[in-house]
């Protein structure tokens, strides 16, 4: 088929009138114009005229109706290998259609007959291989659009591929394949996860879960029964063991060496204590014996020394009488020395006492004297001392406070001052008498001089002679009123203090006062010079020198005289006394002498007597002495024979400690094998428990079965195991060959694409997509792309290729229909759509390519048949 | 004439882990009811005493319930005598059991515990051996050899263990010697461990298990009636059915383009005794997909009327032709799949783990393309 001319009328902005494309040739024809010019109504009116039946009115009919309302109407001329013939239809309104043949105008068929007659142009509408060939502005044909329409374009596809390529199920096995895979797949899906792990809870993970389940039983049991064999043999052995232990023979065997063995040690006990019992004994002998021969040595040294102390005390005996002798010589002549002494002494204080009274009395005169001129002295000092008294009483009764006077100067100083100040305010009163003036002016009744001045207080009464009286009242000057009344009161409170009229006479009692201690000054000096010491003690010097003269007596004699004899009697006092030591010294020393001889004396007849007593009578002592070397010999022989004892014990003793140790040893295997029977008991009894406990539970029959459960679990899962890995093996040669299908059948359509891809793309090739049958990938430099992340401009050029594919196939097929572009080629670039041009040009060799574009000045020199539209008006 | 029914390996308790939970109860209760039917068969067959050959129960440990319900299902046959041999499961090391089975023992249950003569009545004496451990280490018979017994006394021997190379657990030491009965001049000696019933020589056999429980020896249950006229003359010996549930493989070599689902039809045990019967199906050989696929469906479709049923198909190959992967697709992705699929699955120089999920896969293939309306 091709289209020859497209006519329309009342269609969407053509509103009351109608535009007609005329001479559309073979080859590439280019319909290019502005925006707005009416490209896409054109385009868009040639599809309903071909694809909407004209008595509905759907989405795309809508579309072509003006907004002024109206019946949209669209021609057709066509022609096919059955002649040219011209299609027309009209919707809404007067809704017809209408095929008439052109060269004659008959009418072939109308409304549905024509559409018969339409569809069967393009086979099958939009799901026709025609309905691909259709481009419409910006869809490629590879973005994503309505389900619908891809579903349709996708079989529009297919029917291609179908009629060239013969039936798609015959290659890929179609429904029988399909079910062949549904089937694999299902039966897998059964068993494992789509990433073929296997799927919980199906038959395979069920069995892998089994078969661990029964491992992990297997482990346990067979734990247990290996412990109950064990429990086993170990009772078995305990057994064993209990039964020597318990073997009466071994038993007895075992209690007798027991009770030989407590014998043996009884018996080393025994000798042991013999032996320690003789050992004390050898040591109390050996004391004896000790003590024996110390006794004995004793005695005789005793007996020596008795001999000695005998020679000593005769010798003592002649020295003390020699001693005693001496003394009573001694003793003679002291007496005699003593007796000298007391007539020296005699002399001499007969002597002294009459020098001594002799002086006394010389004294007394002297006394005397003295005592009358001390008398004299004191009544003068007893005169001063008055007059001393008389002045201080004076003194006192004028004294004055110390600073008393300064201070009363000061307070009056200050009210002169304060009167100064306040006379100062006031008014004053002046009286000039006139010369010759008889009569006087007073002033509070005191008459004022010539240029007297008065101060006014506040009351004052002037009385002017001859005149009368003027009585002022005047406003008093309030301040130094109160000070001057402080320093008034002041002053009267000083002058009250001192008991004085006022300073003058305060200050002629001060010069009273300096007069007066000057006099004191003076009586008192003289008061000192007559009795330095005071008069107390003038007086007691005066009582003592009364006393003295009182006592005296007068004696007479030469205090010469007496003096010497007093000297000669002196000294022969001091030669007797000198005579008198000497005989004393001698008389002690014979004394001490008695005493040493006495002493040495009574040392050795005491030591005798002591060792009398020891050594008792004298005709006794050698028998005791004989008594005692016996006592010695005796203690000997004992010593020898406990030593003979000790060493006949050590000799025969045996080995105690050894006797013990077996003994214990004895005992100990007695108990131990008590011990041991009780704990072999014990933990047989234990194992019983168990044993019991596994025997009861059947444990090993149950660990029977569950090897035979696993070996079968075992065997199951193989089976699964196989299972799986034959449908996976299925599965995939399945899909392998159904790809291999696949590709086989998309051939014709690469074939036909491939030499206009290298147009445009150099070295590119393409996969189809099994699903819609749309190119998949692109490959270009051995780079594999999927379509949809293509720029836009390839995307788009690779869909008007694909069409152009398919329409060789077709035209191949015999049913040419013509490619309809829409301003397919926004995306592109010049450059490109020069290249794409040199495509549409070869196809366009056997093929009827219709280009609608508004970029005028890219396809301006693209060559192909130029169409233009012109106004058209249907025939009536 | 001394006649006595011996049997061995009762293995009562055994739990069957490995099987499905609701076949369990009944395999561990047909266990339990082997006691009835080794009495009724003794009395039917005249004998008055059962020998016992070691395992009657499976662990050392069986529950008190298991053990005395056991000896009360023994006790409720008297006059039946029955003497039990400690066996490898319940060795004289189980102490427990022993010493509970003392304490609760019925008058007519002898405990063959002492490798001692026992005098069961005037001139017949059984000579015990029985398993001290699990694991022995020796001949526990050894002493049969010198074993005293009265003159003209019949010499029983009753033992647990291997000879030679047959034993139930392995290969030890503790092989009995296969002419013990020779050597130890015994008139029989019925011995236990092999659950398979076989004679070893004129005088010595395996009872073989009463009620089986495995799939290993492919036999019914059976114990052995043995009548012995006189000391020294060979003993009358014949086998008795006593197993409830039939353990059996089902062995099924095929061809490509064999109908396996027909053959297994065929080869099935038919009737209420399925009910009865664990069947283990071996196929092996090769097969063409559809009558591989045939015969998983044939086995899953019978499998419930068995107390047990597995296909064991490790052995099993799967040959393809086109014809084959036609009934996938003629062309197209399917067929190109399974093309695929088939070239990796004969891939020698993949792993085998890739190469079965391949054939695996391929197989699954054809399942699912059966079920598609075509």
């Amino acid at each position: 088929m091709k289209l020859t001319a497209l006519r329309l009328y009342n269609v969407r902005r053509f509103a009351g009138q109608g535009v007609a494309v005329e001479g559309i040739g073979d080859g590439v024809n280019v319909l290019c114009a502005a925006n707005e010019f009416g490209k896409s109504t054109c385009f868009d009116a040639l599809h309903a005229l071909f694809f909407q039946p004209h008595t509905g009115t759907p989405g795309a009919v809508q579309a072509l109706r003006p907004y002024s309302g109206g019946n949209p109407l669209v021609e057709a001329d066509i022609a096919t290998g059955e002649g040219a013939f011209r299609l027309t239809k009209q919707f809404y309104g007067g809704r017809r259609a209408m095929v008439r043949e052109r060269g004659s105008g008959r009418i072939i068929a109308q409304a549905d007959e024509a559409e018969r007659f339409i569809a069967r142009l393009v086979q099958g509408g939009t799901s026709g291989p025609a309905g691909l060939l259709w481009v419409r502005q910006g869809i490629t044909g590879i973005e994503r659009r309505s389900p619908k329409d891809e579903e349709g374009e996708k079989r529009a596809r297919e029917s291609v591929l179908t009629s060239v390529q013969g039936e798609v199920e015959s290659l890929t096995g179609g429904r029988r394949m399909a079910q062949a895979v549904a089937a694999c797949e299902t039966e897998l899906s059964v068993l494992v996860t789509a990433t073929g792990r296997p799927k919980t809870g199906g038959a395979y993970a069920q069995a892998i879960e089994e078969r661990d389940r029964l491992v992990e039983t297997e482990k346990r049991l067979s734990a247990e029964v290996r412990e109950l064999r064990e429990a086993l043999d170990r009772r078995r052995s305990l057994r064993t063991r209990l039964a020597a232990l318990d073997d009466p023979d071994q038993q007895g065997m075992r209690l007798r060496d027991l009770f030989q063995a407590e014998a043996a040690w009884t018996t080393a006990k025994a000798q042991g204590e013999a032996l320690k019992t003789a050992d004390v004994e050898a040591a109390l002998a050996r004391n004896h014996l000790d003590a024996a021969r110390q006794t004995l040595e004793i005695y005789r040294q005793n007996l020596a020394r008795h001999g000695l102390l005998e020679a000593r005390e005769a010798d003592s005996l002649t020295q003390r009488d020699a001693a005693a002798s001496q003394q009573r010589e001694a003793r003679e002549a002291g007496q005699q020395a003593t007796r000298a002494v007391e007539e020296a002494e005699a002399a001499e204080r007969e002597a002294r006492d009459l020098l001594s009274r002799l002086e006394k009395s010389m004294q007394a005169r002297a006394a005397a004297e003295q005592l009358a001129r001390l008398q004299h002295d004191h009544a003068r000092a007893e005169a001063g001392r008055v007059e001393v008294e008389t002045i201080q009483a004076e003194v006192k009764a004028l004294a004055l406070p110390p600073g008393a006077v300064k201070q009363l100067e000061a307070a009056e100083t200050a009210l002169v001052g304060l009167r100064a100040a306040q006379t100062a305010q006031m008014p004053l009163l002046r009286v000039d008498y006139r010369a010759g003036a008889l009569g006087t002016i007073g002033l509070d009744g005191v008459a004022l001089a010539d240029g007297e001045e008065r101060a006014l207080t506040r009351q004052a009464t002037i009385e002017i002679e001859g005149v009368g009286t003027l009585s002022l009242t005047l406003p008093q000057a309030r301040e130094g009123e109160t000070g001057l009344a402080e320093a008034l009161a002041r002053r009267v409170a000083l002058l009250a203090a001192l008991g004085v009229a006022d300073l003058a006479e305060a200050r002629q009692r001060e010069s009273a006062l300096r007069d007066l201690s000057g006099r004191l000054d003076l009586a008192r000096q003289r008061l000192t010079l007559l009795a330095p010491d005071g008069l107390p003690a003038l007086r007691e010097a005066i009582a003592r020198l009364e006393a003295q003269s009182l006592a005296a007596t007068e004696i007479k004699g030469d205090p010469e005289a007496v003096r010497g004899s007093l000297a000669t009697a002196e000294a022969r006092v001091t030669a007797s006394r000198g005579a008198q030591r000497a005989a004393q010294s001698a008389r002690d020393e014979a004394g001490a002498a008695v005493v040493a001889a006495e002493r040495a004396l009574a040392s050795v007849t005491s030591e005798r007597a002591g060792l009398v007593a020891v050594l008792g009578a004298a005709d006794g002592r050698a028998a005791h002495e004989a008594q005692l070397a016996n006592d010695l010999a005796q203690a000997e022989a004992i010593l020898e024979a406990a030593q003979a004892r000790v060493e006949t014990l050590r000799a025969s003793a045996t080995d105690l400690a050894g006797a013990e140790a077996k003994f214990r040893r004895m005992r100990s295997v007695v108990d131990g094998a008590a011990t041991e029977i009780a704990s072999l008991r014990e933990e047989a009894a234990e194992l019983n428990g168990r044993i019991r406990a596994r025997a009861d539970a059947a444990v090993e029959e149950a660990w029977q079965e569950v090897l035979d459960r696993l070996a079968a679990a075992g065997t199951r899962l193989g089976s699964l195991e196989r299972e799986v890995a034959l449908l996976t093996r299925l599965r995939d040669a399945l899909q392998t060959a159904r790809t291999q299908a696949r590709d086989h059948y998309f051939a014709p359509v690469m074939a036909e694409l491939r030499p206009l891809l290298g147009l445009l793309f150099e070295g590119a090739s393409v996969t189809f997509d099994e699903e819609t049958l749309l190119p998949r990938t692109v490959s270009r430099n051995g780079l594999e792309e999927p379509v949809g992340l293509l720029s836009g401009g390839m995307r788009e050029q690779l869909a008007v290729l694909t069409r152009l594919a398919f329409a060789r196939l077709l035209a191949k097929d015999g049913q040419p229909a013509p490619v309809i572009l829409d301003d397919a080629l926004v995306y592109s670039d010049d450059d490109r759509i020069e290249r794409m041009f040199d495509a549409l040009h070869r196809q366009a060799s056997d093929q009827q390519i219709i280009v609608f574009s508004c970029r005028q000045r890219a396809f301006a020199q693209l060559g192909g048949t130029v169409l233009r539209m012109v106004p058209w008006t249907p025939d009536a | 004439m001394f006649r006595f029914l011996h049997s061995s390996d009762l293995h009562i308790g055994k739990r069957f882990g490995n099987m499905p939970e609701e076949l369990r109860g009944r395999l561990r209760e047909a266990r339990h009811g082997v006691i009835d039917r080794l009495a009724a068969q003794a009395r039917a067959g005249g004998a008055g005493t059962i020998l016992l050959a070691g395992d009657c129960f499976d662990t050392e440990t069986p529950s008190p319930a298991m053990l005395r319900q056991a000896l009360a299902a023994m006790e409720s046959h008297a006059p039946l005598r029955w003497i039990v041999l400690p066996g490898n499961h319940d060795s004289l090391q189980a102490d427990e059991l022993w010493a509970a089975a003392r304490a609760a023992l019925p008058a007519h249950v002898l405990l063959a515990t002492d490798a001692s003569p026992i005098a069961l009545e005037p001139g017949i004496v059984v000579l015990p051996a029985p398993c001290t451990t699990r694991r022995p280490g020796r001949d526990l018979t050894d002493w049969l050899d010198s074993a005293a017994t009265p003159d003209g006394s019949l010499r029983i021997g009753l033992a647990h263990g291997a000879i030679q190379s047959f034993g139930e657990d392995g290969i030890g030491l503790e092989i009995i010697a296969p002419d013990r009965a020779h050597r130890a001049g015994l008139d029989y000696l019925a011995l236990g461990d092999w659950h398979g019933q076989m004679q070893i020589g004129p005088r010595s056999w395996y009872s073989g298990a009463p009620e089986p429980d495995r799939f290993k020896h492919d036999q019914p249950g059976r114990a052995l009636l043995v009548s012995l006229a006189a000391p020294g003359a060979m003993p009358d010996v014949t086998p008795v059915e006593t197993g409830s549930f039939d353990w059996r493989s089902l062995p099924l070599d095929l061809i490509s383009g064999d109908d396996a689902a027909g053959l297994l039809a065929e080869r099935l045990p038919l009737g209420p005794v399925r009910r009865q019967t664990l069947l283990r199906v071996i196929a092996t050989g090769r097969l063409r997909p559809q009558a591989r696929a045939a015969l998983d469906a044939a086995a899953a479709h019978v499998a419930p009327e068995f107390a047990h049923l597995v296909l064991e198909t490790e052995a099993l190959a799967t040959d393809c032709e086109s014809a084959d992967l036609d009934a996938i697709d003629r062309a197209g992705a399917l067929r190109q799949a399974a093309d695929l699929l088939l070239a990796e699955s004969l891939d020698d120089h993949r792993p085998a783990g890739e190469r079965q999920a391949a054939r695996d896969g391929l197989v699954r293939l054809f399942t699912y393309c059966e079920a598609m309306p075509s």
